[in-house]
């Protein structure tokens, strides 16, 4: 059975694994070649190709075509929602924490006994 | 095919903090839902619901509502109850028609500090129901939340 993943759901499983997430942040640095990727990974280039087929459709990466060594580059946009997600859910302790703060601050000598 | 579903999603975090207020007294903040419904959620919620049965086992059901009046619903069990030192519980959160979407276990270690002061160490483990077989992502490697800030952040 065949489920469309949400955008979302396609970076995080794309991004689930180390390989995949060197390539990125190689690609960081600036575009480049398959075989230039593939160099520090030790890998065969249908290996790479492989990796990187599944960062394209995750639109993480894109190949340009103008060249005939198609260089790769970093799509930075789906990353954001990611980061959002982890903020939103760090966000959720700090603030939550920040009030249990002054709610004990708040309550009367009475309650302070342990 | 599993049975059951398997995560592949998985956020993960532990915040520490030195708080000016006795063990105890963090523990029934924790503990009694009148107290925990003052402060649970981020800034801007309320908590219209927060009812809890403090024992190994026992239901919790929160209803947070946020600034814009828009309501999430999240109900879950207790697995330890060490009265003042250790809580452990598992909350799943619900969307907007009702349907779980998250495993949340959360650990609360209290431990006194001199002064009358408590160290208060909240271990937050989530994990989402998803589809099989997609493997796992564990945001807690190290370096990778860093990296993917900065990823992100990066012009196209």
């Amino acid at each position: 059975m065949v489920h469309q993943a949400d955008p979302l759901s396609a970076t995080l499983s794309a991004l689930a694994d180390p390989t995949r997430r060197a390539i990125l942040a190689r690609l960081a640095l600036g575009e480049t070649s398959v075989t230039e990727l593939a160099e520090p990974f030790r890998m065969s280039l249908p290996a790479v190709s492989k990796h990187l087929k599944v960062l394209e459709r995750a639109g993480l990466v894109a190949r340009g075509r103008e060249a005939q060594w198609r260089p790769c580059r970093l799509e930075a946009a789906p990353l954001r929602e990611v980061s959002a997600l982890l903020d939103q859910y760090r966000r959720f302790w700090d603030e939550s924490l920040d009030r249990l703060e002054a709610h004990l601050q708040e309550e009367t000598p009475d309650d302070r006994q342990p | 095919m599993t049975a059951s579903p398997e995560p592949y999603e998985r956020l993960a975090l532990t915040t520490v903090r030195v708080i000016d207020a006795p063990p105890g007294q963090v523990w029934k903040a924790w503990t009694d839902p009148a107290r925990m419904a003052r402060w649970w959620g981020p800034s801007g919620f309320t908590n219209p619901v927060c009812e809890m049965d403090v024992w190994p086992g026992g239901l919790i059901w929160i209803i947070m509502r946020d600034a814009g009046g828009t309501d999430h619903p999240m109900s879950g069990r207790f697995r330890e109850v060490v009265e003042p030192s250790r809580l452990v519980f598992v909350g799943t959160p619900q969307d907007a028609i009702g349907k779980p979407y998250a495993d949340n276990v959360v650990t609360v270690t209290i431990e006194a500090e001199p002064g009358g002061k408590t160290r208060l160490t909240v271990h937050s483990d989530a994990t989402a129901f998803t589809r099989p077989g997609t493997g796992m992502l564990d945001f807690m490697e190290e370096g990778w939340n860093q990296s993917l800030a900065r990823l992100a952040a990066l012009e196209d």
